[in-house]
């Protein structure tokens, strides 16, 4: 999936709407990255791409390495088509490839160099084939693709036939008692080399260079006779090309597709933006194999489950312009699921977190809910899907629920835990920590320990709730005051001393019903009711208010300076340099949430003098070596 | 909750200084035999710790959990235990202020020598380790000789350039204790307690990662006879 992700991003700037290559998307793709514009990579020779790190396996997987001096402008991409890269699941097989537009056929296959001609059942299409996936022509319309048979199944039939056969269980390791063998002491002592378990493992070492002592498998004796291994692998061939097969006659003979079959995708199409992107989770959900076992056991629950989350998929786009990013995403969910998620936002903006943001934190963030409207709605739409349900385990947890809806004091818990909260990142503070240093007598220089104060520095974080009930945590931190001496009541806050990961105090204040964890000792000690003139700015707390249940901002140079250089890799730390130094500001925002959709934007501003082109390729690469 | 903690102990890295304390402290008797201890002090650096032990790996390499550190601290002292010339060995863990102190008498620095030996080996899946064949402690005819092990200063040599800074914060202290009071010593930097009859030398790590000879030292005892 990241690699989808970066292959998207890097395209994004390349390819101009046009006409078909969508419609050799399968309809069981469950995502869909489409790039409409990709004419900012078809500056960039392919020679400088594959120097990104992130490029290196889209390099591995689709060039290999057959590009020098080439860039994709000589890769025969027809570049007026969109380029769709997908993934999807089905009960039996997973899908994944690319789909693209072609102009020049010589030019393509001296890219994709280790495909080869095929043959094609198929009228007027071309297949090619390398060992790991296909490429099918269609026109002027091609599509990269593998097909994969689920382990479970290939498992399942690989067992049976196994079993059939009258052989046994699959899994006895030869080497083990070899290896358990020669542990004895006594073959020890009659000289026998002993095997290091570790030799069995697979390392990089011996995984690229077999030690000598590595026992590889055997063939059987009788050459016409399978071993489980190779069944397997029949299996699985088996499968593939059946799969496949599957696959192309509905794309090819019955003309289905994502683009008719999903509106919604076709309707994404439409859109002049960059890059589309398309998540289909009710599908998703339907095939993935946790809920495979729900269907077997629960299989009432399983089709209530499947109607709930009907119609939720994910839709975005993405616009970049000279010195912008913008990532658009709409969420859109069935009715039922829609009533829940309608009632969690409608939650009026709780203005006292506003007094807590400094105008200096150069990361926050705002979350409004309403937890009490939304368990309310989500016990009158989940329960009646679990009454449905006959097996007994499931009525013991439904009379459970409802038990417990009718004897707690709801009032009091979503009083005390409304769900709107905010946090805020403060910088680096020097916070007071207690170290051991030693004390020498002069005499003999023997010593004892000694405790000291001390200092380090710290990321200041402040995280805090709405609530109308604050009695209660005071009810419980005077409760456990009295059972330890690290917990203690410092005036108008709480203090827990080694409360941050064991080293330095966490704080807790509750003022202007608001229930507040810190680490930072100015804010309950000097700031315990806001910031005041220092508190954010009108603008941007105008901004927060405006926004529907979540607002983030964060000052991106900042943070990517801050980064913890530990974390990373040399190598890594070289890729994550490019970005460091140069500012950009990251805002998330979100419209109201309705009963059938909620849209999330996300906009990232930088300021990169001259090449921003460049820019956004370092900054996808940077994000794509973070997250490695 | 694991998830919340990682986030939370990434952002703690930030410019953290990392700072270590180690103090070998050595008692020997006039037979040869003795008292060793060993103590490793990060208690000034235990937000850094406390937050690397929060992830699940650092640098591509998994971070072990304190009950996996522990075990395997036990396993080493157990190990100790059983080697020749090793007795009473034991290990205190402190993973509040992460302070550790091992502590074994030995009946001759041979056999402490070869244990310490014995026990990197094993830890190493017993590869050849030239660096093991030195001695760093000898004693003959009141003169008593002690570095640090080469395997020591090569480890610390190995820590990559920019963490090496950090460790100018860092501090080895290597004592010695005597059945005899001292009479002459060879390593200017040595302190000698009142008694006459112990020694210490200290030495930032990053000095001794320059010149790993600096806490060498030859120590001339009083003939008494």
């Amino acid at each position: 999936m990241k690699f989808s992700i970066f292959a998207i991003s890097v395209f994004t700037t390349f390819f101009a709407l046009s006409q078909k290559s969508e419609n050799l998307i399968p309809r069981a793709a469950t995502s869909v990255f489409s790039i409409n514009n990709v004419s900012l990579l078809q500056k960039i020779s392919l020679d400088d791409l594959v120097q990104y790190e992130f490029m290196e396996e889209v390099q591995a997987e689709l060039f290999d390495g057959s590009t020098t001096g080439k860039t994709l402008k000589d890769s025969g991409i027809d570049f007026n088509q969109k380029l769709n890269v997908f993934y999807g699941i089905t009960e039996n097989y997973e899908v994944a490839g690319l789909t693209f537009g072609v102009v020049n056929k010589d030019n393509l296959f001296d890219v994709f160099d280790d495909f080869s001609s095929a043959y094609s059942d198929y009228d007027n299409v071309e297949f090619y084939e390398s060992y790991f996936s296909r490429i099918a022509i269609e026109e002027n319309s091609g599509v990269l693709f593998r097909v994969t048979p689920n382990n479970s199944a290939v498992d399942q039939i690989t067992d049976s036939i196994w079993y059939a056969r009258g052989n046994d269980y699959p899994w006895y390791i030869e080497t083990y008692e070899e290896v358990y063998e020669i542990k004895d002491p006594d073959l020890i002592e009659e000289g026998v080399e002993e095997i290091e378990f570790f030799d069995e493992m697979e390392t990089i070492e011996n995984t690229s260079t077999p030690s000598e002592t590595e026992i590889l498998p055997v063939a059987e004796e009788d050459l016409n006779v399978k071993t489980y291994y190779e069944l397997r692998d029949s299996v699985e061939t088996a499968l593939s090309v059946q799969y496949l097969s599957m696959v192309c006659d509905e794309i090819f003979i019955d003309g289905y597709n994502l683009v008719n079959s999903s509106p919604e995708f076709a309707e994404q199409l439409t859109h002049t933006s960059e890059g589309t992107f398309f998540m289909d989770n009710s599908k998703g959900l339907k095939n993935n194999r946790d809920f495979t076992f729900l269907q077997t056991i629960y299989p009432t629950l399983y089709t209530n489950i499947e109607k709930l989350y009907t119609g939720n998929v994910l839709l975005g786009d993405l616009v970049i312009n000279d010195n912008s990013v913008e990532m658009q995403l709409n969420a859109k969910y069935g009715e039922e699921l829609g009533s829940i998620y309608e009632k969690l936002g409608d939650a009026k903006f709780d203005k006292n977190v506003l007094k807590y943001i400094h105008k200096d934190n150069s990361a926050y963030f705002t979350y409004r809910v309403n937890l009490r409207e939304a368990y309310e709605q989500a016990y009158d739409v989940i329960v009646p899907l679990l009454s449905e349900e006959e097996n007994p385990g499931i009525s013991a947890q439904l009379l459970f629920i409802e038990l417990m809806d009718e004897f707690v004091n709801k009032d009091a818990v979503f009083d005390t835990y409304k769900g709107s909260m905010f946090g805020t990142f403060n910088g680096i503070q020097k916070v007071k920590t207690k170290k051991i240093i030693y004390d020498y007598d002069e005499e003999t220089f023997e010593y004892i320990e000694l405790e000291e104060e001390s200092e380090e520095d710290m990321p200041i974080f402040t995280v805090g709730f709405s609530t109308d009930r604050s009695d209660i945590p005071n009810r419980i931190l005077q409760r456990v005051s009295r059972l330890t001496e690290e917990c203690h009541n410092d005036g108008d806050y709480w203090v827990i001393d080694r409360g941050v990961l064991n080293s330095a105090p966490l704080y807790i204040l509750m003022k202007n019903d608001l229930f507040i964890l810190t680490n930072d000792e100015n804010l309950v000690k000097n700031h315990a009711e806001g910031y005041g003139t220092n508190a954010l700015a009108k603008k941007d707390a105008k901004a927060a208010k405006k926004s529907g249940i979540i607002y983030g901002y964060a000052d991106l140079g900042l943070a990517i300076e801050s980064l913890p250089r530990e974390l990373f890799s040399d190598s890594e730390n070289e890729m994550i340099d490019v970005v460091r130094g140069k500012s950009g500001k990251v805002a998330l925002t979100s419209t109201n949430t309705s009963d059938s959709s909620t849209s999330f934007n996300l906009t990232y501003d930088f300021d990169a003098q001259g090449d921003s082109d460049k820019y956004i390729l370092d900054l996808i690469n940077s994000m794509y070596v973070i997250s490695k | 909750m694991k998830v919340v903690v990682s986030f939370f102990a990434f952002f703690l890295l930030f410019g953290l200084s990392s700072c270590i304390e180690i103090i070998d402290d050595l008692s020997f008797n006039e037979d040869g035999s003795g008292t060793f201890k060993y103590n490793i002090n990060l208690s000034s650096s235990k937000v850094k710790i406390n937050s690397i032990l929060a992830l699940d790996s650092l640098d591509g390499k998994k971070i072990p959990s304190i009950e996996e550190i522990s075990n395997k601290i036990e396993q080493v002292v157990e190990s100790f235990k059983t080697k020749q010339g090793i007795s009473n060995a034991s290990i205190e863990s402190n993973f509040n202020d992460f302070i550790f102190k091992i502590q074994c008498d030995f009946t001759s620095l041979e056999d402490l020598q070869n244990a310490i030996r014995s026990i990197v080996r094993e830890e190493s899946e017993n590869r050849f380790i030239p660096e093991l064949e030195h001695n760093w402690l000898s004693y003959s005819e009141l003169k008593f000789v002690r570095s640090v092990p080469i395997i020591t200063t090569k480890k610390l040599s190995e820590i990559k350039s920019e963490d090496r800074e950090l460790l100018k914060q860092g501090t080895y202290t290597s004592i010695t204790r005597f059945f005899a009071p001292i009479d002459t010593f060879s390593n200017s930097n040595g302190n000698l307690s009142k008694s006459l009859k112990a020694i210490m030398i200290r030495s930032d790590l990053h000095a001794l990662i320059q010149d790993p000879n600096l806490l060498d030292n030859s120590i001339n005892l009083v003939n008494s006879n």
